[in-house]
């Protein structure tokens, strides 16, 4: 016991420095390590689950530039198809439209070309019966001397029409 | 100059001597435990300022401690532990860098030589310390072996019966045993103070013969020595942490 006194070991010293020591190690533990430890655990899943959800949304990323790119060429087919039938139903359109006018504009013809030879004929006659009159007028004068008016005038018919 | 391998009283509370050493134990564990305190409002999951220090301090240990017991539930089990041996440990050490120490304290006359009782006075160099640290440290090892084997299987690894085979060497290498548990309080304890001790009272004799310029590599000596005993004064609880909990 002297060895320890001459050490300097003292027992209420040495209860003293374990009473301390077990004190530092509650409070430490109490009030650094678990949370820092909680908080260091935490930051590391969080950390993990960030790198995951950008490869994640990396993979994402890329399927849909495909889709897009997908989606884009099928619509550049569909706009092409549309353009091709647009201008065949325009072409059909513009034949339909160009034989319907030629058909009216043939019965117009047909129909004026009646008119005319109907005209014609009408003015024909017209002319006939003005020249057998202008005829008779005339042969009356020359003549100088009236004959019987309608056998005159059927006889120069007869004549003209003979012609 | 005087050297005393005991602590020197500068006062006494009623029958309790307070020690130049208890003085600065007290002092270290209030810095410790303030310090705790503002820091445990401060914790945040974004890291800032000091808690980015003490995050990289407590997982290197961390690291070490996984690379000793392989297994995260023993480390969550050691590391208070561990990791509280080393801070005080390594604030204890480094208090003997303190300008002042055993310079400025109190006059005392003995024998008729006028002398100096230091204020400041590493409480590594007092065996009270350390030998209550060593004591700590076994006596939980006994626990840790325990819950972990049992009862039975633990006391088995210390006292075996003649009986049995290989008969008598077993019933000695089981009192080896116990004698080296001992051992361990001993050397735990010893190894602490006269690593610190001898750090003292190189750095006061480097003072005293010249006390400009020479005193400063072994400053920066003893600031290694310091965290060198811390690490292995906490690194050896840890292996006798970890070879309690395993059979033979």
């Amino acid at each position: 016991m002297e060895l320890l006194g001459n050490l300097g070991i003292n027992g209420k010293l040495l209860l003293a420095q374990i009473i301390n020591f077990l004190i530092l190690l509650w409070v430490l533990k109490k009030f650094v390590y678990t949370p820092l430890l909680n908080v260091l655990e935490q930051r590391q899943t969080k950390i993990k689950k960030g790198l995951q959800d950008a490869e994640e949304a990396e993979k994402k990323l890329e399927v849909i530039k495909k889709e897009e790119k997908r989606v884009l060429k099928k619509a550049r087919q569909e706009a092409q198809k549309i353009i091709e039938k647009a201008e065949k139903q325009a072409q059909k359109n513009s034949d339909e439209i160009l034989k319907d006018a030629q058909k009216k504009a043939e019965t117009i013809m047909q129909s004026a070309q009646k008119e005319i030879v109907k005209e014609k004929k009408k003015i024909l006659q017209e002319a006939k019966s003005e020249i057998a009159n202008l005829v008779f007028l005339a042969t009356e004068k020359v003549v100088n001397e009236k004959m019987k008016a309608k056998t005159d005038k059927n006889l120069i018919e007869k004549i003209i029409k003979e012609k | 100059m005087e050297i005393s391998l005991a602590p020197e009283t500068i006062a006494y509370l009623g029958s309790f001597p307070i020690t130049n050493t208890f003085f600065i134990t007290i002092i270290i564990s209030l810095l410790i435990i303030i310090t705790s305190f503002l820091l445990q409002r401060k914790i945040n999951l974004i890291p800032k300022g000091f808690q980015n220090i003490l995050e990289w301090i407590l997982e290197n240990l961390l690291e070490l401690i996984d690379g000793v017991t392989k297994n995260r539930e023993q480390t969550r089990k050691f590391f208070p532990v561990v990791a509280t041996i080393f801070i005080f440990v390594i604030l204890s050490n480094w208090i003997e860098i303190v300008p002042g120490l055993g310079t400025i304290g109190l006059k005392h006359f003995q024998e008729g030589k006028e002398g100096i009782i230091p204020f400041i006075r590493s409480n590594s160099a007092d065996l009270n310390m350390t030998l209550a640290l060593s004591l700590v440290v076994v006596i939980l090892v006994q626990f840790i072996g325990i819950t972990a084997l049992g009862v039975k299987k633990y006391t088995g690894k210390f006292l075996v019966s003649p009986l049995k085979k290989p008969y008598f060497v077993g019933t000695f290498v089981g009192a080896l045993e116990i004698i080296s548990e001992f051992a361990k309080i001993i050397s735990f304890s010893f190894r602490l103070f006269g690593n610190i001790f001898a750090g003292e009272v190189l750095l006061t004799v480097a003072l005293t013969l010249v006390p400009y310029f020479l005193p400063l590599p072994f400053l920066l000596l003893e600031i290694f020595v310091g965290f060198i005993q811390a690490l292995v004064f906490a690194m050896l609880a840890l292996v006798f942490m970890k070879i309690a909990t395993e059979h033979h």
